[in-house]
């Protein structure tokens, strides 16, 4: 086997693949990187066995040659190794040459490596996804679902099914949702031109790091899902992640729908406001602020932090509907739905002290943060 | 000397009174009067150990922590007690009641001690002192010593020179005299463990630690070598703070099993017990905490502490057994055990703790808040004393030989 590659792309494809490779996994050989070498490009495969990414690098694209020389053939490298030698390497043009004993050289300008690999046959076979049921999605627009709530899921493994983003298609609505029981986050987008309907939960990890590896420049992310898998390809990537088995709980009805007080405000003041505020709420795990809105409208967020001081402020709203309030929660799960949500005004709807509360973007009924509140004695 | 400093010189009384347990029976029955008497636990169980004693019984050679076959021995007239803790938290009750006229600066610090800064009581120290006894000894019939001193560790250890009915000042300048010559075990804050640490560097004696090297102290007991070389000095600035009593960080409880043991049954028996006992001094101080630490004590009397710290505050006796069971069964060596206990650490009153609601559960928590509501509703118009917070019963049906203090917390609004 071997091929002669530009060091750009290379390097590219490596960095999106190496985000599979754990370097503790069950299986030894699932810490090096596979190369598949064919005339028309090279295929790296990096897996963890939960998530497994396949990156193309065609021999030609654009007119531009990016893999000449080749001699098909496979092999498996030492994933840690292989990226960081690629990323030092002097010149821009890299020579990958296999022997038939799996020793690797790589070559750029004077610069000679010589490392043992492992025999591509050893490698786990990637699961199939089997299916014609696919749709497509705009890429920027699964990034922005997929920021938009995945930071609500849940660390605790005490209950798995909610470290997911709960994923449903239903009347050509695609709809996201993650909780970690003490926040929620959801975003919907319509989806054109399928009869697919189906809901699964994909692990927060693998959204996390399809979000990273995702290229904007791309236009359409293909869709497929199978009993217990989810794909996701673009023109040169495919990005396949293990599902989350168990059933999601239900959480539509744990949202309220009516409410008592709405509040209509700018999301970049309300940002700023509770930052100040959690500045002196921090000796506490969540950092809970107040929030108190009395009938003439007056609104405040307050902190209190036992022997360090408080902290009060006037909340400069667009408008205020509805009762008086006196709410606790925290600032942080506060100022994460507030940065999610992505919209310049927005408002907010109280239904109670001790009930969950959602902001919306004003407009905007795609979009759900919920959070519930803290509850003090 | 720095006799013209800023702040006044504080006068400080460290009352403690004498054989307390004792004492009061004695107070409650005068026929036992004169005779050897001892308190104990249950007599049948080898936790059946002397808690207190009279003077009496003291001079045949019983002390506290003896079992009682070995007290018997020593003195067959004993006269064997079961405790009586409602009688000893009235007595005590009264006293810090008695104290409180003298000054509002009174701080208990058990049932049966307290600190007074009598600074600012225009009277002479010895003659209030003696007036103070006196009053003790014929309002509540019990006898106490009182030390004198310019602050806290001063008049504690001039209270355990004279016993009983003692009245003892101890300067600064006594202290070469006084103090120094002594071991230093018998300082207070110095146990087994720190006069162990302390002989490893050459200080048997108070005088010794007086005149210790405060590196060298520092490396053997970190900040507290520095702290306790000040006290051998009698340098403590610790105020009399009344309100002490409610700082709280901790709150455990522990029990010696009647016989060692590897029976997971009686194992967790102790523990549900020992949780239901921390849970209910949780209620008693409206509190809740955040880490549970198991203690568990072998038969050779190897000691290991574990705990763990939780996401949420809790307070319930099965929360509390739950976690600490846990911890137990991941740290029992599985040799006998001798002692159990559980402690919750990380403490705080429930008006300071706010607790995250749970979308999935938060219902429920809205019903309880709901009533809470109602009944703060109705407290404002008809008054405090529209709901009575139900108590436990004061009965002490179980015998324990330990005591808390958490009745001292409102000894004042009574």
């Amino acid at each position: 086997m071997k091929f002669t590659i530009q060091r750009d792309p290379l390097i590219a494809s490596i960095q999106d693949v190496a985000k599979a490779i754990s370097p503790r996994t069950a299986i030894p050989i699932l810490t090096g990187m596979k190369l598949d070498v064919r005339q028309h490009g090279v295929t790296l495969t990096g897996s963890d066995s939960d998530i497994s990414i396949e990156s193309f690098i065609p021999a030609e694209e654009n007119g531009i040659v990016q893999v000449e020389n080749i001699e098909e053939g496979s092999i498996v490298i030492q994933s840690k190794y292989f990226t960081e030698i690629v990323r030092k390497l002097p010149e821009q043009t890299v020579e990958i040459d296999v022997d038939d004993s799996l020793k690797v050289t790589i070559r750029s300008g004077k610069a000679v490596f010589n490392l043992n690999g492992q025999d591509a046959s050893e490698y786990p076979q990637l699961p199939k996804v089997e299916t014609d049921d696919s749709f497509s999605v705009d890429t920027t627009l699964l990034k922005h679902l997929i920021k938009q709530t995945v930071f609500a899921v849940s660390t605790m493994e005490t209950r798995p099914i909610l470290t997911g983003i709960k994923c449903q298609m239903a009347n050509n609505v695609l709809n996201f949702t993650a909780t970690d029981s003490y926040r929620l986050a959801s975003r919907e987008i319509p989806v054109d031109h399928t009869s697919l309907e189906f809901t699964c939960v994909v692990p927060g990890k693998s959204m996390n790091e399809l979000h990273k590896i995702l290229d904007d420049s791309e236009e359409n992310v293909e869709i497929s899902i199978t009993k217990n898998q989810i794909l996701f390809r673009t023109k040169h990537l495919s990005f396949l992640s293990r599902l989350l088995e168990g059933n999601y709980p239900e959480t539509s009805r744990l949202i309220p729908d009516d409410s008592k007080t709405v509040i209509h405000a700018k999301t970049k003041q309300l940002i700023q406001t509770v930052d100040r505020a959690s500045l002196l709420a921090r000796t506490n795990d969540n950092s809970v602020v107040k929030l108190v809105a009395d009938q003439d409208g007056f609104i405040e967020i307050s902190g209190y932090s036992q022997d360090i001081g408080e902290v009060s402020e006037e909340v400069q709203v667009s408008g205020i509907d509805g009762e008086s309030l006196n709410i606790s929660f925290s600032s942080a799960y506060m100022l994460e739905a507030l940065k999610a949500i992505d919209a310049e005004d927005i408002k907010i709807e109280f239904t109670g002290a001790m009930r969950p509360f959602i902001i919306r973007p004003e407009n905007d009924q795609s979009v759900l943060q919920l959070i519930v509140p803290v509850r003090t004695f | 000397m720095t006799k013209h400093t800023t702040h006044k010189a504080r006068v400080i009384f460290h009352i403690d009174m004498n054989c307390f347990y004792a004492s009061v029976e004695v107070a409650h029955n005068e026929a036992l009067k004169g005779r050897a008497l001892a308190i104990a636990g249950n007599p049948e169980e080898r936790k059946g150990i002397i808690v207190t004693s009279s003077y009496e019984a003291r001079a045949k050679g019983v002390k506290t922590t003896m079992p009682l076959w070995e007290a018997r021995k020593l003195c067959p007239e004993l006269i064997v007690l079961r405790p009586n803790f409602d009688r000893y938290r009235q007595a005590s009750k009264q006293l810090f009641k008695l104290l409180t006229n003298v000054t509002p600066l009174v701080e208990p610090v058990s049932i049966d001690e307290g600190y007074l800064d009598v600074t600012d009581v225009t009277a002479d120290p010895v003659a209030l002192a003696e007036a103070l006894q006196k009053k003790v000894l014929h309002t509540l019939n019990l006898p106490c010593s009182i030390g004198i001193g310019p602050n806290k560790f001063l008049a504690k250890m001039a209270s355990d020179m004279k016993k009983p009915l003692g009245i003892t000042i101890l300067r600064k300048r006594d202290l070469p005299v006084t103090l120094w010559p002594q071991p230093v075990n018998i300082m207070y804050g110095v146990g087994d463990k720190t006069a162990e640490k302390l002989q490893s560097i050459g200080v048997t004696t108070i005088g010794e630690l007086a005149k210790a090297d405060v590196y060298a102290l520092k490396q053997v007991l970190g900040i507290n070598g520095e702290r306790l070389k000040n006290r051998a000095n009698g340098i403590d600035s610790r105020m009399v703070d009344p309100d002490a009593v409610h700082d709280f960080k901790s709150i455990g409880s522990s029990q010696t099993l009647s016989h060692d043991t590897t029976d997971e049954k009686e194992i967790i028996a102790l523990m549900t017990q020992l949780s239901e006992n921390v849970s209910r001094r949780l209620k008693r101080k409206q509190a809740a905490g955040r880490t549970v630490q198991v203690m568990i004590r072998y038969s050779d009397r190897q000691t290991v502490t574990r705990s763990r710290k939780l996401q949420a505050y809790i307070e319930s006796p099965n929360d509390i057994k739950h976690i600490a069971c846990d911890l137990f069964f991941q740290h029992w060596n599985s040799e006998p055990v001798r002692l159990i206990g559980i402690t919750m650490q990380d403490v705080s009153e429930k008006t300071a703790i706010a607790y995250q609601l749970d979308l999935f559960t938060y219902k429920k928590e809205e019903q309880k808040a709901k009533l809470q509501s109602v009944v703060t509703d109705l407290s404002k118009k008809f008054g405090p004393d529209t709901f009575k917070q139900v108590k436990e019963s004061n009965q002490d049906n179980d015998i324990r030989t330990s005591f808390q203090k958490d009745f001292l917390d409102d000894f004042k609004h009574e």
